[in-house]
C-alpha cells in the first residue's frame, strides 16, 4: 500500500505523456491551424501506405539489430574479464572506465566521432598513412558510421548489464565444467553462456529499444541522406509542425520497438530456458 | 542542535546567500527571457546588442536557447497556457507569419518602438520587428571556379559534378531557387522538383545538414559551389573558408530575421525595450559589420568596403523575391516530404 502514491504518479507521469500522442496520432494535420481534432485512421493509413516510411521502419530496425549485435559480441567478452578480473581494484577500474563515456552526452560524442571520421579526418589519415587506401574514403553520413556511432554509445550499457549477471554465476561452476575435462572454449559455451543469456537478452533488450529510437547519432554521423525514425519523427513534429503525423510515427515506432523487443526475448528464453 | 533547527540555519544561511548577491542587479531590476538561437548567432546578438544596450544597465536576460522549429513549436504549445515562459523570439519571417496565423505572437505597437521609425517597409509585418536580412546567392570557391558564376544553372553545370553542395535544412530555399532559375517565379512547386532531380543526377550534390557542416566541406574542398545567404558567405570567407559570393542574374529570394511577441509573454513592457534596443542604430551598424546580414533600419549607415559587401546595389534590389508566406506555410510538409524521399 506504501509504494501506491508513487506508483500512481509515475504512471501518471509516463502513460498521460503517451496517451496524448496517441490521441494526437488521430488527429488531422491543417496547414492553418496546424492539428484538427478529430479521429481519424488517416495517418496511419499513410504510414502503411507509403513505401517511404515501412523503408525507414526496416532500415531503422536493421541499423538497431545490428548495433545490438555487434555490442553483444564485443561486450561479452569484456563483461567477463571485468566480472572474473581477480583484483577488486582492477575490476573497479575497469568498472570506471567503462561508465566514463556516458558521463559525456550524446552529441559530444557524435561531434568526436565527425573528427574521427571525416574525409580529412584522423581515420583517414592513418588509412592514408598506412597506405591502406590511396584517396580519403567517405566514412561519415553513412549507414555505417551510424552503426559504429551508435556501438560506442551502447557499449557501456551492454557491458555493464552482462557484467552484473556474470557476477551471479558462481566461478565454481567453470571449475566444475575444467574437472570433467572441458576445455576453457567448451566450458563458455556449455556451462556460462547458458546462465548468462537472461543478462544477454536483457543488455539485448536495453540496445535495441536505445538504437531503434537513436536521434543525435544518425543525425549527426549520419547525416541528412541517412533517414532514421527518430529524427523523422522529430522533422515533422518540430520542423513542418505536423503534429499529428509525428505523433503517428512515434507511436508505430513504439509499437514495432516494443512488439520486436517481446517476441525476440520470449523466442529465445522458451528455447533456452 | 536539532536535526530541524539545523536544517532551518542551513537555509537561512543559504537565503542570506542570495540576498548578498542582489547589489549586482541593484542598477535595475528589469528582467526578460529572449529565445534566440544559439552558436555565433547568439554570440553576436550578445556582443553587440544585449550586452552592451542593456545588461550594462543592470538587465538580466535569460536566454532560452534552441533551433527555430524548437522555438515556434514552444511557442505554439505556450499559446493555450496561462503564462508562457518566453518574453521575446527571434524568428525568420516565415515563422512570424505561421504563428500569427496560429495566434500565437502579438500585434506590434511599433509607436513603442522608436528606433522602429524608419523600418525598410517590405520586410515589416504588423506582428514582426524586421532586424536583418540578407538574400539567397551562389557562393564559390574562387580557387577553382576563377570567373563569378552569374547564373544559378551554374550548379548544374557537368563541370562541377560531385563538387556542388546542398544544406538539408533549407529546403525551402533550395526549392525556391530551383523553381526561379525554372520559371522566374519562387513557388512553382512542379518546375522546382523537376529541376531538382536534374540537378541530383547531373551533379550528384552532397547534403550537408546546416552552416557549419557546409562551411566544413567548403574548407575541406569537398565541394566548389553552392548557395546560401550573402551573409553567411561573407562570414564564412572571413572566418577562412575559401569562398566569394555572387548574386545570381535570376534574382535572389530574401530572408529576413526579427523578433515577435509571444500573446503569453509576461515581460511585454520590457520585450519592447529589448526591440528598440535590436535597432540601436549604433550597435546595430556594429554587428551588421560582425555579421554581414543587412540592417532593416534605414537609420544604420554601412558605407565603405564593408557597406559594398553587404548591402544590395539598386540594380540587384530590383531583382529580389520576397517569399509568399501563406504559400510557404501551406506547403512546406509536402515540400519536406519530397526532399526528403526524392531528393536526399
Amino acid at each position: 500500500m506504501l509504494v501506491l502514491p508513487a506508483l500512481l504518479l509515475v504512471a501518471a507521469f509516463l502513460l498521460a505523456p503517451l496517451a496524448l500522442v496517441v490521441r494526437y496520432s488521430l488527429d488531422v494535420y491543417d496547414p492553418a491551424s496546424l492539428m484538427k481534432g478529430v479521429f481519424s485512421l488517416a495517418n496511419y493509413t499513410k504510414l502503411v501506405t507509403d513505401p517511404f516510411y515501412a523503408r525507414v521502419l526496416l532500415f531503422t530496425a536493421g541499423i538497431a539489430a545490428l548495433s545490438t549485435l555487434i555490442c553483444l559480441l564485443l561486450g561479452y567478452p569484456v563483461a567477463y574479464f571485468i566480472s572474473r578480473s581477480p583484483s577488486e581494484r582492477l575490476r573497479s577500474f575497469l568498472i570506471i572506465i567503462t561508465v566514463l563515456p556516458l558521463l559525456m552526452g550524446n552529441a559530444v560524442r557524435a561531434a568526436a566521432w565527425m573528427v574521427i571520421m571525416g574525409t580529412k579526418g584522423l581515420a583517414n589519415a592513418l588509412f592514408l598513412a598506412t597506405g591502406l587506401v590511396s584517396e580519403p574514403i567517405k566514412i561519415l553520413y553513412t549507414p555505417t558510421a551510424v552503426v559504429i556511432g551508435l556501438v560506442s554509445v551502447l557499449l557501456p550499457f551492454t557491458i555493464i548489464t552482462l557484467q552484473s549477471v556474470l557476477d551471479s554465476i558462481p566461478g565454481s561452476l567453470e571449475e566444475a565444467g575444467r574437472s570433467l575435462g572441458f576445455s576453457p572454449l567448451h566450458t563458455m559455451f556449455s556451462v556460462v553462456m547458458p546462465l548468462s543469456l537472461p543478462g544477454m537478452l536483457a543488455a539485448g533488450a536495453i540496445c535495441f529499444c536505445l538504437a531503434m529510437n537513436a536521434y543525435a547519432t544518425p543525425v549527426l554521423i549520419g547525416g541528412p541522406s541517412v533517414h532514421m525514425m527518430g529524427p523523422l519523427v522529430f522533422q515533422q513534429i518540430s520542423k513542418v509542425s505536423n503534429w499529428p503525423f509525428g505523433s503517428a510515427l512515434a507511436c508505430v515506432l513504439m509499437a514495432v520497438t516494443l512488439t520486436m523487443t517481446v517476441i525476440s526475448t520470449t523466442v529465445l528464453a522458451k528455447r533456452y530456458f | 542542535m536539532k536535526r530541524r533547527q539545523f536544517i532551518g540555519a542551513g537555509l537561512a544561511a543559504a537565503g542570506v546567500g542570495v540576498l548578498g548577491s542582489r547589489p549586482a542587479f541593484a542598477q535595475s531590476s528589469k528582467q526578460i527571457v529572449v529565445s534566440n538561437w544559439g552558436g555565433d548567432w547568439n554570440d553576436r546578438t550578445v556582443k553587440y546588442i544585449e550586452q552592451p544596450v542593456l545588461e550594462a544597465k543592470g538587465w538580466k536576460i535569460v536566454r532560452d536557447l534552441n533551433t527555430a522549429p524548437q522555438r515556434r513549436t514552444k511557442i505554439l504549445a505556450e499559446k493555450n497556457l496561462p503564462r508562457g515562459t518566453i518574453d521575446v523570439a527571434h524568428v525568420a519571417i516565415s515563422d512570424a507569419y505561421l504563428l500569427n496565423t496560429n495566434g500565437a505572437i502579438d500585434a506590434i505597437d511599433f509607436g513603442k518602438i522608436p528606433n522602429a521609425s524608419d523600418l525598410v517597409p517590405e520586410i515589416k509585418l504588423p506582428y514582426f520587428e524586421p532586424w536583418l536580412y540578407s538574400t539567397w546567392e551562389i557562393v564559390y570557391n574562387p580557387n577553382y571556379i576563377k570567373a563569378p558564376p552569374t547564373s544559378l544553372a551554374e550548379l548544374w553545370n557537368p563541370k562541377y559534378k560531385g563538387k556542388v553542395g546542398v544544406t538539408n535544412q533549407h529546403y525551402e530555399d533550395y526549392m525556391q531557387m530551383a523553381s526561379l532559375l525554372a520559371t522566374g517565379k519562387l513557388h512553382d512547386l512542379d518546375a522546382a522538383k523537376k529541376k531538382l532531380l536534374e540537378l541530383k543526377q547531373v551533379n550528384q550534390p552532397k547534403v550537408y545538414e546546416s552552416h557549419q557542416q557546409i562551411a566544413a566541406g567548403f574548407k575541406g574542398e569537398e565541394i566548389w559551389i553552392a548557395c546560401n545567404y550573402r551573409a553567411r558567405g561573407l562570414q564564412f570567407a572571413k572566418d577562412g573558408v575559401p569562398v566569394a559570393v555572387s548574386f545570381p542574374k535570376e534574382g535572389a529570394a530574401l530572408q529576413t530575421f526579427g523578433a515577435v511577441v509571444p500573446k503569453k509573454a509576461t515581460h511585454k513592457a520590457e520585450a519592447y525595450e529589448y526591440m528598440n534596443a535590436l535597432l540601436d542604430p549604433k550597435h546595430l551598424a556594429e554587428l551588421c559589420q560582425a555579421n554581414f546580414y543587412s540592417p532593416a533600419s534605414n537609420k544604420v549607415q554601412l558605407t565603405g568596403e564593408m557597406g559594398t559587401k553587404i548591402l544590395l546595389t539598386a540594380e540587384q534590389k530590383k531583382k529580389i523575391f520576397s517569399p509568399d508566406f501563406g504559400f510557404l506555410a501551406a506547403n512546406t510538409a509536402g515540400m519536406l516530404e519530397w526532399w526528403n524521399k526524392a531528393f536526399v
